[in-house]
């Protein structure tokens, strides 16, 4: 993956738009879906959908601190772009009759609490922390949940659908690791200290308790889904070596600290980091809904329908 | 390129003004009261008021006080709000045309598509759409920089097949009662037209790209205690416009310059959406994110509550095309309505020109603009004797009203016609090096204001620059009108 032309980027992202009502959600093939991987299929497309949906919001935060003018523009498309996707899986969670009415799935007390912090602080993180931690989630969409379910989902209409995801998905990306070797180009030393002193910022630490949490909890869904840890795993590598194919992002500290992490969640084995981290999950499940606020309202602007 | 009218050896009028709205009108009562009154003025409309007569649309209104949006040697006592709507601000202007006797300068229904500079007479001729031809030996152009107005080059407009309204046009035979729909624009005119609408649409979608900086609106409605005070005793309603003009002069600190007035005014403007928006995303997706003042200013006590009506809704996902029945966002939704508002604001030319000027020996005005708009003191450009620009280059102002800045450059063209005659001068033209040297000034100014801190807005071309607004106090722009400096012109005697 060369290092890409923002500018030019930013003109086939506008480009390349397309809509719900491209898809026809009526066509045949709804009944592909056996019986055996409908209570599973309906969890993971919850999960895929709201991870969606914060990254969405991840990338909203990210538009309002994008240091250039075209990266807040694409920010603001990716913004738009990640919430269609969690739109489309609404619809194919509509269209194999997984939806309650015109409910929203309930998402699982730690996403609940993930959109509780993207609403209160992920607009007062520096850009390069989200920049960071976004692609090494999309990549795990991309390389792993989602070429999973198509393997396991033989109908057309969901291969249409994630076949635009996809293409979308890949900018995303290309983006993503252009903007981490951007952070990491000409760091001085003194520069990574200051990436790295966020750390130590209370509202990322809150952000990181309910991320690590989350992210346990996903891998144990998609795992229970019959996705093996080994795909997970070679998304990681994925991360690692696209993210240090060049000086300047292994420069990048965040992208140090990340790839770290990623190497802990996918190894079962490191109970320094799971034993205290499935603890959390096990805690939070305790949390009930009424203690945490109201849904933030940019919640309820996700649609299955393709008209309004 | 001259036209030649060989047959034509004297001009048919000492001043040709083009356009009959605020400035056309206010340049020949100035004219006529300096005792010149061979005047011809060309209006492209069957009637006059150019922008007010234009912009009817529903709520609209003036932004700046009426007691000062209107002209010092004119004044109105019986204004009926502090910030009068279009409608009385039109019937001001068509009032002034009867008090001053203006009829018998205008020729309506005459839109011009030509004017240029003979300079074997020292004439300026406009040639119309209606094939006629006007002279006059000093022209004045006061068409205004917000006249023209067209639908966006938003992709796939063509394929809209619903109603399609301007705001600079607007249609008031259709019936907004019940419908579904949609506004494209947050600016200065969407923001008084989305409070009325909500009022009759079944619903209401608002489509914003940028939020503005909105303020409170000190507006109410006048007592009649105090237009008969105004009526009996005038100088109580000067006293009156001048406090307004030195109240409106301090907000340059905030507008122009970044200062703690500034920040002060942003706390007030956060305050504002505090106190009308209590949801957090809603807030969020209307809090502007550049600097105040970057971006002109918007005044409202109604349009915050109107996007919270529960038949309105506010989109912030970028438009990715308009289809047969509405508009889709890049979120893959298509919004389907019945009618579309387009309140996207005005062609504002920062290098062209609304219709081909040719100076002396045929220079077109467009070709030496190319590279961003320029004038002496806005008013006159080398090249071009005779003629004179109402807001022209670098004369707009961000913080006061438009006609103090438009009652300098009038005063500015009578003397300047004064001078034509009195000195019987075939051209009086600004030198080049005066014009230079005071862009060269203006430029440097600018540099360091609100408006090139790096938003993107109407002020600016393409390439970022400032050609719209002048950097400093309304009082420094009348300072610099109040003398024609003749050693900055070369005078040509006929």
């Amino acid at each position: 993956m060369a290092k890409i032309d923002l500018d030019k980027m930013l003109t086939k992202v506008k480009n390349t738009q397309w809509a719900l009502s491209d898809i026809d959600w009526e066509a045949p093939g709804a009944d592909l879906i056996t019986e055996e991987q409908w209570p599973k299929l309906k969890e993971f497309m919850a999960d895929l959908m709201w991870i969606e949906h914060v990254g969405a919001r991840a990338f909203a935060a990210m538009a309002k601190k994008a240091p250039t003018d075209t990266l807040r523009e694409l920010y603001t498309y990716f913004h738009a772009e990640e919430q269609r996707h969690a739109n489309a899986e609404m619809a194919l969670m509509k269209r194999w009759g997984m939806l309650d009415g015109d409910e929203l799935p309930e998402p699982n007390i730690n996403l609940r609490l993930v959109i509780e912090w993207l609403d209160r602080y992920s607009d007062e993180m520096p850009v390069y922390v989200l920049g960071t931690v976004v692609p090494m989630l999309e990549i795990a969409l991309d390389g792993a949940l989602c070429k999973f379910l198509l393997d396991t989902v033989d109908d057309p209409v969901c291969h249409q659908a994630f076949e635009k995801i996809n293409d979308d998905e890949s900018r995303h990306l290309g983006v993503g690791f252009t903007v981490m070797e951007m952070q990491g180009h000409g760091a001085t030393y003194i520069k990574m200290v200051e990436m790295a002193a966020q750390l130590m910022d209370p509202r990322l630490i809150l952000g990181i308790a309910s991320y690590f949490p989350l992210l346990n909890k996903m891998r144990d869904n998609v795992v229970a889904m019959g996705l093996s840890e080994e795909k997970l795993y070679e998304c990681m590598r994925k991360f690692e070596k696209i993210g240090g194919r060049t000086e300047d992002g292994r420069r990048n500290v965040w992208f140090q600290i990340i790839k770290q992490h990623s190497r802990w969640v996918v190894d079962r084995d490191n109970r320094f980091y799971h034993a205290p981290v499935d603890a959390i999950v096990r805690l939070t499940g305790y949390i009930p809904r009424k203690a945490l606020p109201a849904i933030p309202s940019w919640v309820r602007e996700l649609t299955y329908k393709p008209t309004a | 390129m001259s036209k030649s009218t060989t047959t034509r050896k004297n001009p048919s009028a000492t001043v040709l003004i083009v356009g009959a709205g605020f400035a056309g009108l206010g340049a020949a009562i100035r004219l006529q009261q300096a005792g010149i009154r061979d005047i011809v003025t060309l209006e492209r409309a069957d009637r006059v008021g150019g922008t007010w007569r234009d912009n009817n649309y529903p709520g609209a209104a003036c932004d700046i006080p009426s007691n000062l949006y209107s002209y010092s040697f004119d004044q109105n006592p019986d204004w009926s709000r502090s910030f009068s709507g279009s409608e009385e601000i039109l019937g001001y202007i068509q009032a002034m045309v009867e008090r001053f006797g203006l009829q018998k300068y205008i020729r309506f229904n005459q839109n011009v598509t030509d004017l240029a500079f003979d300079d074997e007479l020292g004439v300026w001729h406009a040639t119309t759409e209606a094939g006629e031809v006007f002279s006059g030996r000093a022209a004045v152009m006061a068409q205004g920089p917000l006249s023209n107005a067209g639908f966006p080059d938003i992709p796939g407009i063509e394929d809209y097949q619903g109603h399609k309204i301007h705001s600079a046009a607007w249609d008031h035979d259709y019936d907004f009662r019940g419908k579904k729909v949609g506004v494209i624009g947050t600016g200065a005119s969407a923001i008084q037209i989305i409070p009325e609408l909500v009022k009759e649409a079944g619903k209401l979608t608002v489509f914003q790209r940028t939020p503005a900086w909105v303020m409170p609106r000190p507006d109410f409605e006048t007592p009649d205690w105090q237009k008969t005070l105004f009526r009996k005793v005038p100088a109580s309603q000067s006293a009156l416009r001048k406090g307004l003009y030195l109240a409106h002069e301090s907000m340059a600190l905030a507008v122009i310059w970044d200062s703690p007035v500034t920040r002060m005014a942003e706390r007030l403007g956060r305050w504002h959406l505090k106190r009308q928006v209590k949801d957090r995303w809603l807030r969020r997706q209307l809090t502007p994110d550049y600097r105040i003042g970057c971006k002109r200013i918007l005044v409202s006590n109604d349009y915050y509550p109107a996007l919270q009506q529960p038949n309105c809704k506010l989109i912030t996902w970028p438009i990715a095309r308009l289809s047969e029945h509405g508009i889709r966002t890049v979120e893959g939704i298509e919004h389907q309505f019945d009618a579309i508002v387009f309140a996207t604001g005005f062609d504002v030319s920062h290098s062209g020109t609304p219709f081909p000027v040719r100076g002396s020996g045929g220079r077109l005005l467009a070709d030496d603009w190319k590279r961003g708009a320029q004038a002496y003191k806005s008013i006159n450009v080398a090249g071009y004797p005779n003629l004179f620009l109402t807001f022209g280059p670098n004369s707009g102002p961000g913080h006061n009203s438009a006609l103090v800045y438009m009652e300098s450059q009038i005063d500015y063209i009578v003397k300047g016609v004064k001078t034509i005659l009195s000195r019987n001068l075939k051209a009086l033209a600004v030198r080049d090096r005066a014009q230079q040297e005071y862009n060269e000034a203006i430029q440097q100014r600018l540099a360091k204001t609100n408006w090139n801190s790096g938003c993107k807005s109407w002020y600016l071309t393409e390439d970022g620059f400032n050609a719209t607004m002048y950097p400093g106090f309304a009082s420094q722009y009348a300072n610099q009108m109040k003398e024609l400096d003749l050693r900055d012109y070369s005078l040509v005697t006929a």
